[in-house]
């Protein structure tokens, strides 16, 4: 395999039962890039994430994980890599020093202390404090410490930000900018769409146990639907503006508003705007939430 | 597994003490109250000659009450193994699977451990602290000895413990494979606990009827010696405990390789494997 490539999934396939919960999902992650593992509850990502560290085995498919095959070199790959589960549990009795101890102590205490005090003091938690005392979201930044602490060349989070508020979302997002900057790969799963946005250079988007696809996060954005509001100073004839191919009306307002979708490139409509007395132009780019959401809705349909 | 050993020993800390505390007392109490009774053995086997033979066959010989071993017996170490055998009950279907159902077995596995050293540090971990705790529940016979006119070699009192400790190795090795096994950690104990009164009244019934005599065979608590352990460890009934043990340990280390590791919660039954599978031919469809 190629030694740039940090996962390589093809056909991967897992149930529970009767219930089939990867149909056989395929994706590459490249060495030190950030990837987004976008899609629904239920969609596959945490079982995904699972099999790659050997919490469960799929029962079919090629798995590959530093080069590693996860059933037969697990502690090969969780040597190199630190894990955020979906639903981080600690030890309610320890303190947050003492979980990290715990967990340091696992992998044979090589951890800089420093770097985690470091990490505590920047995410605001006070690993003195017994666990069973610690809200829901100061816990998750114990589990995102005991994911950082040993400075892993990669990363596998399930929704790493998961119960923390904006501020502290943003901070860790920064912290996994900083991993990938030092060389690490990151792999993350999110229904968040806006981190994914802002964080991932390339995103899986998964339904129903198959990814539906792997795409550039600007790519996906540019593909996508534009929403352009356009208020002229006069009234005008805007037939010429509809019949471009490119663009759809949505809405208008007498003769000196419009709503239109534009999809591809806005070059053409620029050009022909030119031509008239605009006020004002507002163009709003879809989220990934809507691009996301499309996907999902295609899928209600085929259900 | 020294780490894992080490912060098993750890949760078992509380365990520990209050387990050694309790038959601690206990020993110091049955031994303090040797003195008054030994004093009244004509009277007490009066009194003990009206018990009916179900009562006796179950605690022993109360003919011998007088003596050290046969206080000792009956008052202790008769149903220790029915007392002291929640303690393995608890901490075997425990071992693994509690931090399974709390979705902390997931984040431990996380980590650089397989789980030949989590499943072994844990039970080095359960043995030494049942260990620990027979040695505590024999200071608290032997410190009252100090005081007392019970004059029981205290090395040879050291054997009844051996002979318990085996017990305890087993049911626990039982719990554990019935955690791996069964859907839940309650239902698992809820099994090793029923195995074990079923084992305790198998054993004491088939002294006083033939009936039970080839159940009570696969029955542990038949191989427990209790104080005739002093007159000598019945070493091919220790090896059979330890050596069954050690059947059930390497199954469990079998399963535990083999499991598939939940996020939290409790297991099911699994029962719907048992029908036929319909989505295996859209999996087989698939371009």
């Amino acid at each position: 395999m190629d030694d740039s490539i940090a996962i390589h999934i093809k056909g991967l396939i897992k149930s529970y039962g009767h219930v089939q919960a990867l149909r056989g999902v395929d994706l590459e992650v490249k060495q030190g890039e950030i990837f987004g593992f976008l899609g629904p509850n239920g969609a596959g990502k945490t079982t995904t994430i699972r099999c790659m560290l050997d919490l469960i085995r799929p029962q079919g498919g090629t798995l590959r994980v530093l080069g590693y095959d996860p059933q037969v070199d697990h502690v090969a790959i969780r040597v190199r890599s630190g894990y955020i589960p979906g639903e981080l549990q600690l030890d309610e009795n320890m303190t947050g020093q003492g979980a990290l101890t715990y967990f340091d102590s696992l992998r044979g205490g090589i951890v800089d202390w420093g770097y985690v005090n470091g990490l505590a003091e920047r995410l605001k938690v006070d690993l003195k404090r017994p666990i069973r005392n610690l809200s829901h979201g100061n816990k998750q930044k114990i589990g995102v410490i005991q994911g950082l602490m040993h400075r892993p060349e990669l990363l596998l989070l399930d929704e790493p930000t998961l119960g923390l508020d904006p501020l502290m979302q943003q901070e860790v997002l920064r912290l996994l900018r900083e991993a990938r900057a030092d060389g690490a790969t990151v792999f993350f799963s999110s229904h968040i769409i806006n981190e994914v946005e802002s964080l991932a250079e390339r995103v899986a988007i998964i339904r129903q146990g198959i990814v539906a696809e792997i795409v550039e996060v600007v790519a996906l954005q540019e593909r996508a639907l534009r929403r352009v509001q356009i208020r002229f100073s006069i009234p005008v004839d805007y037939q010429p503006i509809l019949q471009l191919p490119e663009v759809k009306l949505l809405g208008k307002d007498d003769q000196t508003g419009l709503l239109l979708q534009v999809i591809g490139e806005m070059d053409q409509l620029i050009k022909t705007l030119a031509n008239y007395p605009v006020a004002d132009l507002e163009t709003q780019r879809p989220s990934l939430e809507e691009i996301f959401l499309a996907y999902y809705k295609n899928d209600q349909e085929e259900i | 597994m020294v780490t894992v050993f080490r912060y098993t020993m750890k949760r078992f800390r509380g365990q520990i003490i209050g387990w050694g505390i309790g038959l601690f007392l206990l020993g110091l109490l049955l031994v303090s109250l040797f003195d008054e009774f030994a004093g009244q053995t004509e009277a007490l086997n009066e009194l003990l000659a009206v018990y009916p033979e179900e009562f006796t066959a179950f605690f022993g010989d109360f003919t011998n009450l007088g003596t050290p071993e046969g206080w000792l017996g009956i008052e202790f170490f008769s149903y220790m193994p029915l007392v002291l055998g929640i303690f393995p009950i608890l901490a075997g279907t425990g071992l693994l699977v509690s931090d399974e159902e709390s979705g902390r077995l997931d984040l431990i596995l996380g980590h650089p451990v397989t789980r030949s050293a989590l499943l072994f540090g844990r039970l080095f971990a359960f043995i030494a602290s049942s260990i620990l705790i027979c040695l505590i529940a024999w200071v608290g016979l032997v410190v009252p000895m100090f005081w007392s006119t019970m004059d029981a070699d205290i090395g040879e009192l050291l054997l009844p413990f051996v002979s318990l400790e085996a017990e305890v190795i087993l049911f626990g090795a039982i719990a554990i494979l019935l955690s791996l096994s069964l859907p839940s950690r309650r239902v698992a104990a809820m099994t090793a606990g029923i195995i074990l009164v079923a084992s305790f009244f198998i054993t004491g019934f088939a002294q006083i009827t033939d009936v039970l005599e080839g159940a009570a065979q696969f029955s542990p608590l038949t191989y427990y010696q209790s104080t005739d352990a002093m007159q000598g460890l019945n070493f091919n009934w220790l090896a059979g405990l330890l050596g069954v043990a050690i059947i059930f340990i390497l199954f469990s280390w079998w399963l535990f390789q083999r499991r598939e590791i939940r996020v939290g919660g409790e297991g099911g039954w699994n029962l719907t494997n048992l029908l036929p599978r319909r989505h295996e031919a859209e999996v087989n469809e698939r371009p």
